[in-house]
């Protein structure tokens, strides 16, 4: 509490001392010139001083107030027509804008689709928790966001027997009363009597309350100013956005917008688009939205001053020196290298999903060459257990499941994908094997991904490929235009179009797929009636003869290397795979309004991942092999708020399937999978069938959705008590065959058991402080055996076993 | 997950929920009566619900509406099968003639006969009756999701020493929280009640270990386990902290232990509830709640897809189960005076045909379904919606999933359009439709 106390007494006197004497710093304020054109238009000025947003520090005089008048926020409203001054002044400095009004008298109807459906997004009318939904609410539904101005004036005008607008008595619609809460209503008081998008509602009612002429224009895009903010604590910026129409008109839409922060620790924005930093630091995104178009303003929180060098940081390669630079602009310090055992096993686990070996761990610690982290990585990547590990990674997203009779084809298409990562299969390729796959399941295993989806083939394949492939959640735009994207059901319907002529064969689970001639679907693009036809992402529409499968010019789309998409969101995968985040998170949410905390390590390794023609194994090792991926998970004060810029390692949980296995390498034993080899481990497993209350208690994944997601990270009741009350656990730190076993019949020293076991859980030496526990423990105990038992129990429920730190 | 009140209640029902409260309160009260204390104290501590709490009977399968409580004794013979309706303690009121005890609660008991949807598969019906939601994709997991993992994400336990969700007694494949997150995953003993040797799995101590032998090991834990807790962004190390606190304290102290122990219920109510899967899990249900859990579901038994023998299975097997065990678990909770703080239902995914197939049996119908409410302060002792000739469609007060669930969140005081957000970030409200069926409540 006292050092922000004193920090903010500080910045008093500071700001009473630049008030009174520093000299006055030029004023920039935008716009140049003020012109407001009818009734409803407003105009929001921002002004700036000395690199500040001053806008509601500012005073505000209209030389002539018959004209047009101010509000302490720097919103021009009109009153009538003529021409005046508008004169701001902050401190000493002072500026003067011209500033006219058009004619007002000449009333202008209000256009239902640009001025009605933006003030019901913006006060949540249309949105998915109200009348949006698909069963509206009370009777009244509104198209979601607004997507469907006819369908929203037939819902307002035409229903309900004219009551919620009534042309003759414009001040009774219900459309009125019940927003501004005059008449009960469930959704509460929306908008203030006699405000301004009360003024419009009555003023669109009293004019007729007319649908939008077809030919009326619509946003093409907005903009938002200013971009980009640095911020001190306590700081505060007011936006303006502006939306830019298709007949080449703009307009002011500061207070019709709506805006959202994604992250409200950082930097939250209120409904009037004025953002006012947090107490943490970081980089929140701002999103205004306005008639499905987006944009948004980053608000950076630097987490220090400003650095020119981080001379305890020596980058190691190009995602080092790009994660150096970013952290000098936001004063982040690293965290130190960690220690070779740290990394020893989280690059183990990250790579091979395994803990290293006691033998392994002895060796790499003794190791004194200085390369030897560099030639850890490549031994891994070399080693099978890296295609076993990130076989089982791909065959979780990609959904390879037993339902459906599917079991054999599930192993063949698990072994079909561990086999691609072991032969470094260029990416594409591996890709173009599942997405364009036909055949019989013996020949072509992927099919079983197309199987999996049977239900909902062309929906659920549509969204995965777009998920999967483009980290873009498509999804959305099934039934409605994309809330934070601009994507529409246009674009969803094209992506579709590729897969509406996979056939397939009456006979086997799964059965033969095959590429027909014509379309097997009975799926219709809403906006056009028919099948959907396709398009890529980027608006070209290709046509395609009856024996080519439009799925392959699909993929070659993707891997084209102007595609935007296909690249960056594997080197994003991959990155979200060993910092327990992506540069853009979630990993497959990949979107305008959801930027990359780093964008120029994002493209950096997209260039590179398209350099060398899609080379899964390339992009890993550089990943694998930056300096970044050793920092140290234990926080500095300097970065100890830092969760987007890897300035230290993110510890995360073991998932279920490394985790088993890490309990079973480290008692010494094996769990045993019904109709798998005894040498098999829970990361081997081809599909979810194999029965093992471990695996289902730590949230393994049913293979439900194309989400990483669907890993939950959560701690649970039941995962504490078999961790640390079950016979299940108790039988293996106790097996006869198990390591304890084995160490007693080798008849160890204490001080070997106790070595062995810290090798064999965490993958280092225990310290002396550790030695003298261990070893009080142990010798003090009256049966040695179930003292070293309890040792092993201990080491299996910390921290330090269950996280990769 | 963030979630969002986006309004504490409809103006459909701001008239009746308010005179709702009013009664609800009065019968709290009489919950509180001198007798139904002095019953709970005679248990030697069982302590009283403070809260309400729902115990879900999950006939998996899909029971046969038209053999239990919806019988057609003048339909067609290919519909209307071998049994007999019988009259119950309430006037007017007729059920199966394999459901004798029920028949003697039909006073306690509420019967919507109307109830419906459209899915007739297993996997996407369940989700829909269990959910409210129904799915897009036959999967492995519910997408959506289960009441008791919202009821523990919006309410918790009654007592937070115990899990807000138990399911019985094994978790149920298509109960879980979904996009609410592990955490509130149903918690489950995996082991039958009826077993002699019942216990809930990795609740006692592991046979090598005692009480002793767990403290030195938590002592020796706190020494050894010095890793930093800040080491991740999530906070997961301080929430597995948090659950390590709460495991270890259900193992050592005996809240619990007691809670799960079915072996200190007298025999005779044991015998009451009937010696199975099903009536001890009813019985251990009663427990929970009492103890401070607030939703239980019980999968037990199973067998209600009588796709073939229909007749013998229900009257052999599965009716005289289920008459035993859900009467005896509502006059259980009426002598408790627990019955206004309880709600029991009881239902499967969908109805059956109501035309008897070639090999006696029938098939999945979700046309026309029974669900059976007790308990939960709702008005008992009649029912509701009428299905047609041959109990294949309602043919009044048709009700939804929605409708179905949303009176048993009402009851919980449990807001259905509270807002959570799925992975996608759509904000999906607790259930998609559905209001309070009035008649209920």
């Amino acid at each position: 509490m006292r050092p922000a106390k004193e920090w903010l007494i500080r910045c008093l006197v500071a700001a009473a001392l630049s008030a009174v004497l520093l000299p006055a710093a030029e004023l920039r304020v935008s716009p140049k010139q003020l012109e407001l054109r009818d009734p409803f238009a407003r105009q929001q000025v921002l002004v700036e001083s000395a690199g500040a947003d001053v806008t509601r520090q500012s005073r505000y005089v209209v030389a002539d107030p018959t004209v047009a008048a101010v509000d302490e926020t720097g919103l021009v409203r009109p009153i009538s027509r003529g021409n005046t001054q508008l004169t701001i002044s902050y401190g000493d400095a002072s500026a003067t804008l011209m500033l006219s009004v058009g004619d007002l008298a000449a009333e202008r109807e209000v256009n239902f689709k640009t001025e009605i459906e933006p003030l019901l997004t913006r006060y949540g009318c249309n949105s998915g928790g109200c009348h949006g939904k698909a069963s509206g609410q009370n009777g009244f539904r509104l198209s979601l966001f607004g997507f469907d101005p006819d369908f929203d004036h037939d819902a307002l005008v035409h229903e309900a027997r004219g009551r919620r607008v009534n042309v003759a008595a414009p001040e009774t619609s219900l459309l009125l009363t019940k927003a501004s809460g005059r008449v009960p209503h469930g959704g509460g008081k929306r908008i203030e009597p006699g405000s301004d998008p009360w003024q419009v509602l009555l003023a669109w009612i009293r004019s007729g309350a007319r649908r939008a002429a077809p030919e009326t224009p619509s946003v093409e895009r907005i903009e938002i100013e200013p971009a980009e903010r640095l911020f001190p604590p306590q700081a505060s910026q007011q936006l303006r956005v502006t939306a830019f129409y298709t007949d080449g008109s703009q307009r002011d839409v500061t207070r019709q917008a709506d805006y959202a922060s994604n992250l409200d620790v950082v930097a939250t924005v209120d409904a009037e688009g004025f953002v006012t930093a947090q107490g943490g630091s970081g980089e929140a995104t701002i999103m205004a939205r306005y008639m499905g178009q987006v944009a948004v303003f980053r608000a950076i929180r630097p987490h220090g001053q400003p650095l020119t060098e981080i001379p305890e940081f020596e980058p190691a390669g190009e995602i080092d020196r790009l994660a150096a630079e970013k952290w000098k602009k936001l004063g982040l310090r690293p965290s130190p290298l960690c220690d070779d055992a740290t990394f020893l096993r989280r690059a183990t686990i990250d790579l091979a999903g395994r803990l290293p070996t006691v033998e392994e761990t002895r060796q790499f610690l003794a190791d004194e060459t200085p390369d030897k982290r560099v030639r850890l990585i490549d031994r891994l990547l070399d080693s099978p257990d890296y295609p076993s590990y990130f076989a089982l990674k791909w065959s979780v997203i990609l959904r390879n499941s037993r339902l459906a009779g599917a079991e054999q084809a599930a192993y063949a298409f698990h072994n079909w994908i561990r086999d691609q990562i072991a032969r470094n299969r260029p990416y594409d390729e591996f890709v173009r094997g599942i997405v364009a796959a036909a055949g019989e399941w013996q020949d072509a295993p992927a099919i079983n991904w197309y199987w999996q989806s049977r239900d909902d083939q062309l929906h659920t394949v549509t969204a995965d490929t777009a998920q999967l492939f483009l980290g873009l959640r498509l999804q959305c735009a099934r039934c409605h235009h994309h809330p934070y994207e601009r994507w529409g059901q246009a674009d969803y319907y094209g992506l579709a179009g590729f897969f509406t002529r996979l056939g397939r064969k009456s006979f086997g689970e799964p059965p033969p797929y095959f590429n027909a001639a014509n379309v097997t679907t009975g799926e219709r693009n809403p906006l056009t009636g028919r099948p959907p036809e396709p398009r890529f992402l980027d608006g070209e529409t290709p046509t395609f003869t009856p024996e080519q499968d439009p799925r392959h010019a699909l993929v070659d789309w993707m891997a084209r290397p102007d595609n935007p998409y296909f690249a960056r969101a594997f080197v994003n995968r991959m990155w979200g795979h060993f910092f327990g985040i992506g540069l853009v998170h979630e990993v497959d949410d990949m979107r305008g309004t959801n930027p990359p905390s780093n964008p120029a390590i994002l493209d950096y390794l997209a260039q590179e991942f398209l350099r060398s023609k899609f080379d899964m194994r390339h992009v890993i090792r550089l990943i694998a092999t930056s300096r970044l991926y050793q920092l140290s998970a234990e926080p500095r004060p300097e970065n100890e708020q830092d969760r987007q810029n890897f300035a230290r390692f993110y510890a995360r949980r073991l998932i279920a399937e490394v985790l088993l296995d890490a309990v079973d390498q480290t008692c010494g034993t094996r769990s045993q999978f019904s109709n798998m080899s005894a040498t098999a481990r829970a990361v081997d497993l081809p599909h979810e069938g194999f029965g093992s209350y471990f695996l289902d208690t730590f949230d393994r994944p049913q293979r439900v959705t194309v989400c990483e997601c669907e890993r939950s990270p959560g701690a649970t009741l039941a995962q504490v008590l078999l961790l640390a009350n079950s016979d299940e656990i108790e039988n293996k730190i106790a097996d006869g065959n198990g390591r304890i076993a084995r160490l007693m019949q080798a008849q160890a020293s204490l001080e070997a058991m106790v070595e062995e076991l810290y090798l064999a859980a965490f993958s280092r030496y225990p310290t002396e402080p550790e030695r003298r526990t261990a070893g009080d423990y142990l010798t003090s105990a009256e049966d040695r055996r179930r003292a070293v038992e309890d040792l092993l129990w201990t080491l299996l429920n910390t921290r330090e076993f269950t996280f990769n730190h | 997950m963030f979630d969002l009140l986006l309004h504490s209640t409809t103006s459909a029902c701001d008239g009746l929920s308010r005179r709702h409260f009013i009664r609800v309160g009065s019968l709290a009260f009489g919950g509180w009566s001198l007798a139904g204390w002095c019953a709970r104290s005679a248990q030697g501590g069982a302590s009283p619900v403070r809260n309400k709490a729902v115990i879900q009977i999950w006939l998996a399968g899909g029971p046969s509406h038209i053999d239990m409580y919806d019988l057609k004794p003048s339909a067609p013979t290919e519909y209307r099968g071998e049994f007999r309706p019988i009259a119950t303690n309430v006037g007017g009121i007729e059920i199966s003639e394999h459901l004798p005890l029920q028949a003697r609660v039909m006073d306690k008991l509420a019967i919507v006969r109307s109830a419906w949807h459209t899915n007739a598969g297993h996997g996407m019906g369940s989700q829909w009756m269990l959910t409210g939601w129904q799915p897009t994709i036959e999967v492995n997991n519910n997408i959506y999701p289960a009441c008791g993992s919202v009821v523990a994400r919006l309410k918790g336990a009654n007592d937070p020493e115990l899990p807000a969700y138990v399911n019985l007694p094994h978790a149920l494949g298509l109960g879980k929280a979904a996009y609410l997150g592990a955490s509130y995953n149903p918690f489950a003993p995996e082991n039958d009640p009826n077993q002699d040797g019942f216990q809930v799995r990795n609740l006692k101590l592991p046979g090598r270990v005692d009480l002793g032998r767990l403290g030195n090991r938590r002592s020796l834990l706190g020494q050894l386990d010095t890793l930093r807790r800040d080491l991740d962004t999530r906070r997961d190390m301080q929430e597995l902290d948090r659950f390590y606190a709460q495991g270890l304290e259900m193992v050592t102290s005996d809240k619990a232990l007691r809670a799960f122990d079915i072996h200190s219920e007298a025999a005779p109510l044991r015998e009451r509830y009937g010696r199975n899967d099903l009536g001890q899990s009813c019985l251990l249900a009663r427990r929970l709640v009492e103890a401070g859990v607030s939703y239980v579901t019980i999968q037990a038994g199973g067998g209600w897809d009588t796709h073939g023998d229909n007749f013998k299975q229900l009257k052999d097997h599965l009716l005289p189960k289920f008459d035993r065990a859900l009467a005896a678990l509502v006059s259980d909770l009426a002598e408790r005076g627990l019955l206004n703080d309880v709600l029991v239902m009881a239902f499967g995914e969908f109805g059956r045909t109501p035309r008897i197939n070639s090999g006696a049996g029938r098939d999945h119908w979700p046309g026309a379904m029974s669900v059976v409410f007790a308990g939960g302060g709702l008005r008992l002792g009649q029912t509701i919606g009428e299905t047609d000739s041959k109990a294949e469609y309602p043919i009044s007060k048709p009700y939804t999933p929605g409708d179905i669930l949303s009176t048993m969140y009402h009851v919980l005081g449990i807001d259905h359009h509270h807002v959570f957000y799925d992975p996608a970030q759509r904000p999906l409200p607790v259930l998609p439709e559905g209001n309070p069926i009035p008649e209920l409540v």
